[in-house]
């Protein structure tokens, strides 16, 4: 096969087309990249392998990058790995910077994608080599350290770890799923109940239920406020973009991209924890990272290049060992089987053209994201200045149909959609913090599996210990980033008592 | 418009159609919906059940003329939805694992022969296998299986409950055959997907894997010193479903080659002189109320199919291996291999 016969207009209008309707899946509330790279799966068979291949990238960076859209303008995290842009994205659009923390996203997302996709070009083979190393153990240990992030986020720390601990607690609902080793009996839950909540609760219900929902009904409460113009957030009026906000970031760019690269590349940890490592890894080792969760730029950028560096991450397995790093990339080798390709420890050195003209399929997907969004966010951030009480039924109407659309048509998907609206909202007024809850929720059911998982293969509890050096070294990370959660802490209330005394 | 944008436009406006509702029916002797969903007992598209049942479902779609979507839902969504579409706008398309899930008692998985109507088989994944590390000391099956007779503990990592499990009951009741009492030492690692399989052998937290053989080839080609080199050591498969696949076999390993990992080559004794064998095998399930007419319909339409020969093809450079019985004969065959399977698993269990 000759590469440059298959650089085409076709190849980077796919890839071009991919890319859009990604990022407007990914900019739907309940749709998402895997779900937009489902969709298009079989038109793989019309367009061949490697055009086919074009489309599925374009889908699946546009679908990340998209995320982002209503996570900083609704705080309705479009993806899951998006959940962490919601913190400052959305504090900055209430203060009339939405299209300023969109680009600085959009900037970040191109950082993180294209040195994602340099790592998977240069080191893929080595990188590949190494993630086999991380066992249970060590997988159980990142979800610990990423689950360290609720010292880090919350105002108060014991409802907190109470918020937190809940989390974890609903994401067990359901049965350790048979499908992952376990016995797959239904538990925290009645006999009734067993027909609907056999695999628990589904992820992105649970979510935009809880940052989507209960921040309508909360808005809601002002009723009609805005209606002759009032109360209704600017488009402008805040700071402006510049790429001068980036001054001082290249390390949190290089550390968020670095982290989302890795955690890609570790099959089953899922793409959530990426963005949550990468955000409290600021928060911790940042100079000053007091603004972060009320609107600081470096919490977007942290966010915001993680997600997308898992891109070329999640596919540094899969073309390296035939293992999919992410749901995404799950799907992804479906393109490749149903054209009967083989991926696996030998996919790049047999196919060395078609390794090619995937890295520059993705090099391409992450231009065409920056040129698509940087030039119409403008116009895409202009839906924060519709009137809240046309934006939010439709914001409603999208959640329902993305909770439905989610698995396929299982109504109990919207009910839990409603179910966690009214509890995300309760839960605020009673003062539980959500943002802890829902990592705990994210976080919960990976580290039960890692924790059973490393109990069951090594007989007990000191393998968490003694495994490897790797697993010294994140216990050295755990216990930094909870001390340096306390640290800031302390500091902080330091701080207000001796301002208050002044 | 090229050839190429008209496939596309043709199967992206084949997918927004689904999404409409419509009565058209494919034929008045045939009482399907102009839309069929078919649901699978997988959540992977990129796994063998998906890529199965789009060959046959594509085929299926063109014959009936009607629109036809294969969903990757998962077991239970998908029993689910088959209980809840009387009229046959569902059906799925599952494998052996459909009836071995009930047999091993798990959870939520029901009696199929019972509960549904047992549809047409259509397909064969013969690549079932089962894997050690390229330096292991156990060269074949056999030295596993004495190893285990001498008070050597074999740890074999599997996803309980189904296919994946069958292999592993079956190796553990023939070292009960072999050298009785001694069956403990066969012990599962349980676990989940084939990369948590794969993980375990590289750990060294198992002796023993069971994957595939579309799976795992290229890791049996890697040199030896690789922490991720593997050899086959067993492949589930009659001698006849191999011998059917292509001379070339898959990747670099030939048919020939593998050919030594089944019986007679591997023996795993089953009782009364029989070796133990499984072919994977897919096919479809319908609910009870289905009329019967729709399921004659699908049975004479994928005759059809199976007749004119072009399907043989495409299932063969999948690695299937076609498979084509019609719904009645297809759950008398079934409901026998199941019971030969129930053996196994209950002489283990007492």
């Amino acid at each position: 096969m000759d590469i440059l016969s298959h650089l085409t207009p076709m190849f980077f209008t796919l890839i071009a087309a991919g890319t859009l309707i990604g990022i407007i899946f990914g900019a739907i509330p309940g749709m998402t990249a895997t779900m937009a790279v489902a969709v298009c799966l079989p038109l793989t068979y019309a367009f061949g392998l490697v055009n086919g291949i074009a489309l599925l990238l374009g889908l699946y960076v546009g679908g990340i990058s998209g995320g982002m859209v209503p996570a900083v303008l609704l705080n309705i995290p479009g993806t899951p790995s998006s959940i962490t842009t919601t913190f400052d994205g959305y504090p900055m659009a209430q203060r009339g910077e939405g299209e300023r923390a969109l680009k600085t996203g959009i900037v970040a997302s191109i950082f993180g994608g294209l040195f994602s996709a340099a790592v998977l070009f240069f080191f893929a083979p080595v990188l590949a080599d190494f993630a086999i190393k991380f066992s249970y153990v060590e997988k159980f240990l990142i979800i610990l350290l990423a689950l360290t992030v609720i010292a880090s986020l919350c105002s108060n720390m014991l409802m907190g770890i109470f918020s937190g601990v809940l989390g974890v607690w609903l994401s067990l609902i359901g049965t350790y799923s048979i499908t992952e080793g376990g016995n797959g009996e239904p538990r925290l839950m009645f006999d009734f109940m067993q027909y609907y909540l056999i695999d628990g609760f589904s992820l992105l219900p649970v979510l935009i239920g809880i940052f989507g929902l209960s921040t309508i009904l909360l808005d809601a409460e002002n009723g009609f406020a805005d209606a002759p113009g009032q109360g209704r957030i600017k488009l402008k009026g805040g700071a402006r973009f510049s790429f001068s906000i980036f001054k001082g970031q290249l390390v949190n760019l290089i550390r968020s991209s670095g982290i989302g690269t890795f955690v890609g590349m570790l099959p089953g940890v899922g793409g959530s924890a990426a963005s949550v490592l990468a955000y409290s890894q600021e928060k911790n080792f940042s100079r000053d990272s007091s603004q972060m969760g009320k609107g600081a730029p470096q919490g977007i950028v942290a966010s915001e290049s993680s997600n997308n560096a898992l891109t070329g991450g999640a596919l540094v397995p899969l073309l390296s060992l035939g293992i999919p790093g992410d749901s995404t990339t799950a799907i992804l080798i479906g393109a490749f089987t149903l054209q009967g390709i083989q991926v696996g420890p030998l996919f790049i050195g047999n196919n060395m053209d078609t390794w090619y003209l995937m890295i520059i399929a993705l090099v391409a997907a992450n231009v065409l994201m920056f040129g698509i969004m940087y030039f119409a966010i403008r116009h895409i951030a202009k839906v924060i200045e519709v009137p809240k009480y046309i934006l939010y039924p439709l914001i409603v109407m999208m959640c329902v149909v993305g909770a439905y659309a989610i698995n396929y048509g299982i109504m109990f998907d919207v009910w839990t959609l409603l179910i966690f609206g009214v509890f995300g909202y309760v839960a605020q007024k009673i003062g539980l913090e959500v943002v802890p809850l829902i990592i705990g929720f994210i976080l919960g059911k990976s580290a039960e599996v890692y924790f059973v998982k490393s109990i069951e293969s090594y007989g007990n509890l000191t393998i968490f210990f003694t495994k490897s050096p790797i697993a010294a070294f994140l216990w050295v990370l755990i216990a930094v980033s909870v001390a340096f959660a306390i640290y800031l802490r302390v500091r902080n209330r330091r701080r207000g008592a001796s301002s208050l005394v002044e | 418009m090229t050839p190429i944008w008209s496939k596309a436009c043709l199967a992206l406006l084949a997918s927004a159609a689904i999404g409409l509702t419509t009565s058209a029916q494919a034929a008045d002797d045939c009482p399907l919906p102009g839309n069929l969903r078919v649901v699978i007992g997988s959540t992977s598209t990129g796994g063998d059940t998906y890529q199965n049942s789009s060959i046959v479902v594509d085929q299926l779609a063109k014959k009936l003329d009607i629109n036809a979507k294969v969903d990757a839902v998962g077991v239970m969504p998908a029993f689910q939805a088959l209980e809840r579409s009387r009229h046959g706008n569902t059906i799925m398309i599952f494998h052996d694992g459909a009836y071995l899930g009930n047999l091993y008692g798990v959870n939520g998985y029901p009696n199929i022969f019972d509960k549904y109507i047992v549809g047409p088989t259509i397909a064969i994944n013969p690549g079932n296998a089962y894997l050690v590390p390229k330096d292991s000391p156990y060269q074949t099956l056999d030295d596993i299986m004495a190893a285990a007779g001498n008070g050597k503990q074999i740890r074999v990592a599997i996803q309980p409950g189904g296919v994946s499990e069958i292999g592993f009951s079956a190796l553990k009741n023939a070292v009960r055959l072999k050298y009785p009492g001694k069956e403990g030492n066969i012990v599962a690692v349980n676990t989940g997907s084939q990369a948590d399989k794969n993980q375990l052998l590289f750990d060294g937290a198992a002796d023993v894997i069971n994957g595939s053989v579309q799976a795992n080839e290229q890791y049996t080609q890697l040199p030896a010193d690789d922490q991720k080199a593997m050899r086959f050591v067993w492949i589930t498969a009659r001698h006849d479903t191999i011998a059917q696949t292509e001379a070339a076999g898959m990747g670099d390993t030939s048919r020939e080659q593998l050919l030594q990992y089944v019986t007679p080559n591997v023996k795993v004794p089953m009782g009364d002189g029989q070796d133990f064998t499984f072919d994977k095998e897919f096919f479809f399930l319908y609910n009870k109320d289905m009329d019967p007419a729709a399921v004659k319909c699908i049975d004479t339409a994928l005759a059809d199919i199976y007749d004119q020969g072009e399907i043989q093809k495409q299932q063969k450079r999948s690695f299937f291996i076609p498979d084509f019985k019609p719904s009645a004969q297809a759950a008398t065959y079934l409901e026998k291999k199941s019971e030969e399977y129930r053996t196994i698993i209950d002489d283990l269990k007492s």
